[in-house]
């Protein structure tokens, strides 16, 4: 069970989303992450041959993936970022739609139907009409129809968003039963859902795999150290604006800050073990604070 | 088997969701209720010249045309203007006054039918039409009624219209107008008649609706951003996307005709389906018809060209939703199909009035395609259009079919 992409690359008139990656997935979770515009729904998508590549080929157990076309397909679950669904469907009517197109037989289908239902939490809401559920509910129904035909494969993008802290760790505990015998790429901006199930992490930036491992393989040769250091305001507000800040914490007469640096910033600071977040930080730089990053540090201060 | 219906009811199940299809659909049902209106409203002028409308109307003049029933031979014809005449050198008919005209007319009602052909039978020209004609024949005029029709059409070939038409077309219709059985049967056929008289507003506004309908069974997959989740299932890039196809078959089809059957059945359950063997040439307005066809085939023809032309127009909607992504793009194809002829239609050019001729639209008027000359050489034969646009929009349906289901399956999805 093996899916590889070989300088795989994607252009789009004058720019490159995904640019010559190459690397090879197989059983268990892989984490993608990268910042908006990194070329991560690109790449998901060629994998779930909704794109063609401009260059570059996509193999599964050796045989290309759009030659493959019908019989790949059999293989994948996918559930991309903007999840669209019919809005006059009913929960259960658009899982069992779902089941139709992804060859289950009415009566499995119903039986899957319930079954997943019963996973995600939507069971009460079975009856509900897509259009009436809440951005949670809507997310989970994605979740149900992606693992709905029991996929090989299984393409997550941004599964996690619009999910609360519970729903996010009932997600996470799903994905760990699935991922048995399955290959799981999931891309998220929530650090931490990767942390917590990816087998491996793949970085991508600028349409590239800038580092893949584990969390432990990439912190370890994390090229710079962390810091914890507590300032004063004032002088915490010079620091945002020159260092790496990972986390900004009031604490009493000043602030504490996380201090991604290869040199020790400050006299007063003390090393700190480097987390995922830390990792993130540091290879994305300021684009990462797209989601959590710089606006949040600065409300803080 | 099981899971390609399962397709097709939620593909349906897509369309018929939306609030605005169930609009568009209970706007057709009260389109064709109020045609319906129309087409059943005949009235009955009593002996004193009042006006009843209703079933006992429609019961009257039908009693009234049925004692005219008959062959329409030499001696029918003469006793129709026999009669024709001695209502009109009664008292009643030589006043102005409108009670009197009223009583006129109720009078010559049984005959109304025979009058219109002797109107349009002993004109001065091919193209003329005189409503009084009638009035003015005399009984030995009665044995040029059938040889005027293809004298008055040589005639009219000879010099009106000695450019428009070929030497093998003038040879095709004259042919056609001599080789008509003669003489006619005759009977009372106000249900064929006025149902043909309004089959196209019903068909129009069925297609119509029906383009609205097809327009998004394709694009709303990307205007709900399914599209994703469609194209990475099994059956999303082939039988997903044949049971769409499948769909729009199927609800072109159920609409059509039951829209159709059922503005037919209340039509000619109200004024009677008497008539259905008659020459089309013995029903008022195709006289000039040169297709040598009865009343039930040109029913026949009329459902089968709406059908067809609905279903091509859906499909050619279906290819541009499914093409261009956007059901707004696609809804305007049967506006543009239905409407433009229109506007061409005043360019005197020939060779632009052939085109107009064989355009889908036509097939939504079929009725009134059967009484123009619109010829066409195919074959080494000359043809009229509506044969032709039944083959030539059937096979390009067909040809529909496989075209959308090829830009469909290999969409990308960016």
């Amino acid at each position: 069970m093996e899916l590889k992409m070989t300088d795989l690359t994607k252009k789009f008139q004058d720019m490159t989303a995904v640019d010559g990656v190459s690397c090879t997935l197989t059983t268990g979770v892989y984490g993608l992450l990268g910042v908006n515009g990194a070329g991560k729904t690109t790449l998901m998508r060629m994998l779930c041959t909704l794109l063609r590549p401009t260059g570059g080929l996509i193999t599964w157990d050796g045989s290309d993936i759009f030659a493959m076309d019908r019989e790949y397909r059999r293989l994948l679950g996918y559930l991309p970022q903007d999840f669209g669904y019919y809005p006059d469907f009913t929960v259960y009517e658009y899982l069992m739609y779902i089941a139709s197109i992804k060859g289950l037989r009415p009566t499995a289908a119903r039986t899957r139907a319930k079954e997943l239902l019963e996973q995600v939490g939507l069971t009460k809401a079975r009856d509900k009409k897509m259009k009436k559920l809440s951005g949670g509910m809507k997310r989970r129904a994605g979740i149900a129809q992606a693992i709905l035909g029991d996929p090989r494969i299984l393409i997550l993008d941004e599964p996690t968003a619009g999910l609360d802290p519970n729903e996010r760790i009932r997600f996470r505990n799903l994905i760990s039963e699935l991922a048995q015998e399955r290959l799981v790429l999931l891309s998220t901006h929530i650090v931490s859902d990767i942390e917590y199930i990816a087998g491996e992490i793949l970085l991508m930036k600028d349409g590239r795999i800038r580092a893949s491992g584990t969390v432990q393989e990439l912190l370890a040769a994390m090229p710079e150290q962390v810091w914890s250091v507590e300032l004063p305001r004032a002088a915490a507000i010079s620091y945002m604006k020159t260092c790496k800040v990972s986390n900004v914490k009031t604490v009493s007469g000043g602030v504490q800050l996380r201090i991604i640096s290869a040199e020790k910033p400050a006299g007063n600071a003390v090393p700190e073990e480097a987390t995922l977040e830390d990792l993130f930080l540091d290879y994305f730089g300021e684009q990462a604070g797209d989601d959590y990053g710089k606006e949040g540090r600065d409300a803080a201060i | 088997m099981e899971r390609k219906e399962e397709m097709l009811r939620y593909e349906w199940k897509k369309v018929f969701g939306k609030t605005s299809s169930r609009i568009a659909l209970l706007i057709l049902l009260a389109v064709m209720g109020v045609t319906c209106f129309f087409a059943t409203d005949v009235s009955w002028v009593d002996e004193n010249g009042d006006t009843h409308s209703g079933p006992g109307a429609v019961a009257r003049l039908r009693e009234a045309q049925k004692e005219w029933a008959g062959y329409l031979d030499e001696d029918a014809v003469r006793r129709v203007i026999e009669e024709n005449r001695r209502i009109q050198s009664l008292p009643e008919a030589r006043t102005d006054n409108l009670r009197d005209s009223q009583i006129t007319y109720g009078r010559k009602q049984g005959i109304m039918e025979i009058r219109e052909l002797l109107n349009n039978s002993f004109v001065g020209g091919f193209r003329e039409y005189d409503y009084y004609r009638a009035d003015s024949l005399r009984p030995e005029d009665a044995p040029y009624f059938y040889e005027n029709r293809p004298r008055l059409l040589r005639e009219w070939l000879a010099g009106e219209a000695k450019d428009q038409f070929s030497e093998e077309e003038k040879a095709f219709l004259t042919r056609q107008y001599e080789s008509l059985e003669t003489p006619f049967y005759y009977d009372y056929a106000m249900g064929w008649s006025r149902l043909f008289e309004y089959a196209p507003t019903v068909v129009m506004i069925t297609m119509l609706v029906l383009g609205y309908l097809v327009a998004g069974i394709f694009s709303s997959e990307f205007s709900w951003k399914s599209d994703a989740i469609f194209y990475t299932s099994l059956y999303g890039r082939d039988r997903a996307v044949r049971a769409k196809i499948g769909a729009g078959f199927c609800l072109v089809t159920g609409i059509y005709f039951a829209i159709f059957l059922l503005y037919s059945g209340i039509v000619l359950a109200y004024l009677g389906t008497d008539g259905m063997d008659l020459a089309v040439q013995a029903v008022s307005g195709s006289w000039k018809c040169f297709y040598p066809i009865t009343v039930w085939q040109k029913y026949l023809l009329i459902a089968g060209g709406g059908y067809v032309g609905c279903l091509f127009i859906s499909f050619l909607s279906m290819l541009v939703s499914a093409k261009t992504r956007s059901a707004v793009v696609a809804v305007m194809v049967p506006f543009v199909l239905i409407f433009l002829p229109s506007f061409l239609s005043s360019i005197s050019s020939q060779t632009v009035q052939k085109i107009i001729g064989l355009l889908p639209n036509q097939l939504l008027q079929t009725g009134m395609a059967l009484n123009l000359f619109n010829l066409y050489p195919a074959g080494g034969k000359i043809w009229g259009a509506v044969p032709i646009l039944l083959v030539l929009y059937s096979l390009l349906t067909m040809v529909l079919w496989p075209v959308i289901y090829r830009e469909y399956r290999h969409k990308q999805v960016s």
